[in-house]
């Protein structure tokens, strides 16, 4: 922002068009200020929701990492304990009851198709590996659960985390 | 962690703990007003026992 008292000080002072081109420094008046138009107003608009959509996109992958994240930047306590919880416990409970916890070795189609809904724990995803240390057995109902809770729970999460990504975005959720 | 216990549901515990935890996330995240979580939260509770009994009902006959 330029003064205006500042530049008529510089109209009246010395006469600036004497000095040669060489000598003469640039003057605020030689700046040219960018003119108000309604294409810049769109350009700056662009910029600001280019930046919104990054902010957001960082949002939905937080939380995705971790669970309730995406919504605990957005002060969301409530939906953030409870998508913490929900994730964390059918993690638990699916890996304590040796569901099969997919690996990126699958055989066939559904193993790949398994491993991309526990990767959707994201973060949880190595807790239920470390919490199931002697494997998976679904040679049992329970077991069978557990690879379905596993799953669920991964879709649950991608589910919260597009959530967060959305109401980052500004749209009502 | 040292929990490489097994946990052991039974079918119906199984299927509780289930429909709790989703209707409860459904309800978190699909409303915002506490009135409307828990009537969303009950409501899908409730179906959730319905249709997952009604199934097994139908199922039944052909269990063995």
């Amino acid at each position: 922002m330029i003064d205006e008292n500042e530049n008529k000080d510089l109209e009246a002072s010395e006469p600036l068009a004497e000095l040669s081109a060489v000598e003469r420094k640039a003057t605020p008046m030689d700046i040219q200020l960018p003119i108000p138009s309604a294409e810049n107003a769109a350009r700056a608009a662009a910029n600001e929701e280019f930046r919104n959509e990054g902010r957001a996109f960082a949002t939905g992958v937080a939380g995705w990492l971790l669970p309730g994240f995406g919504h605990a930047i957005q002060q969301m306590w409530g939906r953030a304990l409870v998508v913490f919880l929900a994730v964390g416990s059918l993690v638990y409970a699916g890996a304590s009851m040796r569901g099969n916890v997919f690996t990126s070795t699958g055989a066939d189609a559904f193993d790949y198709l398994g491993y991309i809904a526990d990767l959707g724990t994201g973060s949880f995803y190595f807790l239920a590996r470390s919490i199931e240390k002697n494997g998976a057995d679904v040679s049992h109902a329970g077991g069978d659960y557990g690879t379905r809770f596993l799953a669920t729970a991964g879709v649950l999460n991608l589910l919260a985390a597009l959530h967060a990504y959305e109401a980052a975005r500004g749209r009502k959720a | 962690m040292t929990a490489a216990s097994t946990l052991a549901l039974s079918h119906f515990q199984a299927f509780l703990f289930f429909a709790a935890v989703i209707s409860v996330s459904f309800g978190f995240l699909g409303r915002r007003r506490p009135k409307d979580r828990l009537k969303y939260i009950l409501w899908s509770f409730f179906l959730f026992l319905v249709v997952g009994i009604g199934i097994a009902w139908v199922m039944y006959p052909f269990s063995r």
